[in-house]
């Protein structure tokens, strides 16, 4: 009896994040099911994620019997370590669960599904997901979101966009963030705005301010149409 | 920190990877494809996988990337060519022809080592 060797190469094919899209798939299908739109929030540390997020909930939380439509939101906040985030979004919302990381540089899509078993989703329309501070990884990801916003902000710099473009390609709406220190910076707009226009010459660009609530009223009407129009 | 978002990437692939190989054989090497928009760098990925394999039966499996690149349209001579980067000029003086960039992340093969016992030589 001979012990033979021999080398193959076995042709294969396939995703390398297919396990990931697969639980994608389904969490999509659910919240489609429940009628809830939802936003994966996608920026890097210190854009201001959470406090446009704080400053989004609370003016939902605002909305009385005026024109604006009701809504009923819920939040997940992935962050390395710490509940802080989820501490702040939770004094405007009763529905957010803070999804620790640890070491990990995004979220999963496994994990979008353990934290939405932790929430009660009846009469929910609204889900945000803010993702993991980063820029590149979070966008490989789906976490079965119908939209991905990218956050960027004044006082990153007018490079952000030309040096991801993978989340200004995919990204369905570009946030630009912290637009009430535009005196004091040397932030060119039209060159941010060109480079943007350059890799994805459809996605709308909205300028806003979650410290002064400048243009967060075209961002609501944003999210109000994405709530009532059709998804993807 | 460079190498987080390739270690991430690594993971996956190594438990896709240890679906397809037999525990009875020897895996040699593995072949994926990515596209720009990934934004993966091809040696921080073979060190995440090195480090990611390290001690398991797919240690010392060679990772080879296949990076795509960037198709460069330009608008105003009509030329087209790939490009390793998304930002180029065009050679008429266009500073801004557009880049279009795809995102595969595709496990392409797995090149294995099978011991097979021959009764007859």
């Amino acid at each position: 009896m001979a012990e033979q060797t021999r080398t193959v190469r076995v042709p294969i094919v396939e995703r390398v994040l297919e396990a990931n899209d697969d639980i994608a798939a389904v969490t999509r299908a659910e919240l489609a099911r429940r009628g809830i739109f939802s936003i994966d929030l996608i920026g890097a540390p210190g854009s201001g994620k959470t406090a446009l997020l704080e400053a989004t909930l609370q003016r939902l939380a605002g909305r009385g019997s005026g024109a604006a439509p009701r809504r009923r939101p819920a939040v997940l906040v992935g962050d390395l370590a710490t509940r802080r985030d989820g501490d702040r979004l939770a004094r405007w919302c009763e529905r957010v669960v803070q999804i620790s990381t640890g070491e990990g540089c995004h979220l999963e899509a496994g994990q979008v599904r353990d934290a939405l078993r932790g929430v009660e989703l009846e009469g929910v329309d609204l889900l945000f997901i803010e993702n993991v501070g980063n820029l590149i990884c979070p966008v490989g990801f789906d976490l079965g979101q119908n939209v991905k916003v990218g956050l960027f902000s004044l006082t990153e710099g007018d490079d952000k966009a030309a040096k991801h473009p993978y989340l200004v390609t995919a990204a369905d709406l570009i946030l630009l963030n912290k637009i009430d220190l535009a005196p004091y910076l040397n932030f060119n707009r039209d060159g941010f705005e060109a480079d943007v226009r350059l890799l994805n010459p459809t996605v709308p660009i909205l300028e806003v301010s979650a410290t002064t609530g400048a243009g967060m009223d075209a961002w609501l009407e944003w999210i109000d149409r994405g709530v009532t129009g059709p998804r993807n | 920190m460079p190498g987080v978002h390739e270690f991430s990437i690594a993971e996956a692939l190594a438990t896709q990877v240890l679906t397809y190989a037999p525990a009875e054989a020897r895996l040699r090497g593995v072949e994926i494809r990515v596209g720009p928009l990934r934004g993966l760098d091809s040696e921080a990925l073979a060190m995440a996988w090195e480090a990611v394999t390290f001690g398991t039966s797919m240690a010392g499996a060679v990772l080879q990337v296949e990076q795509l690149p960037w198709s460069i349209t330009c608008s105003d001579c009509g030329r087209e060519w790939t490009s390793p980067v998304p930002f180029v000029s065009c050679i008429c003086g266009n500073q801004t022809p557009s880049p279009v960039g795809t995102d595969e992340l595709d496990l392409l093969a797995v090149t294995v080592d099978e011991t097979t016992d021959e009764d007859e030589t």
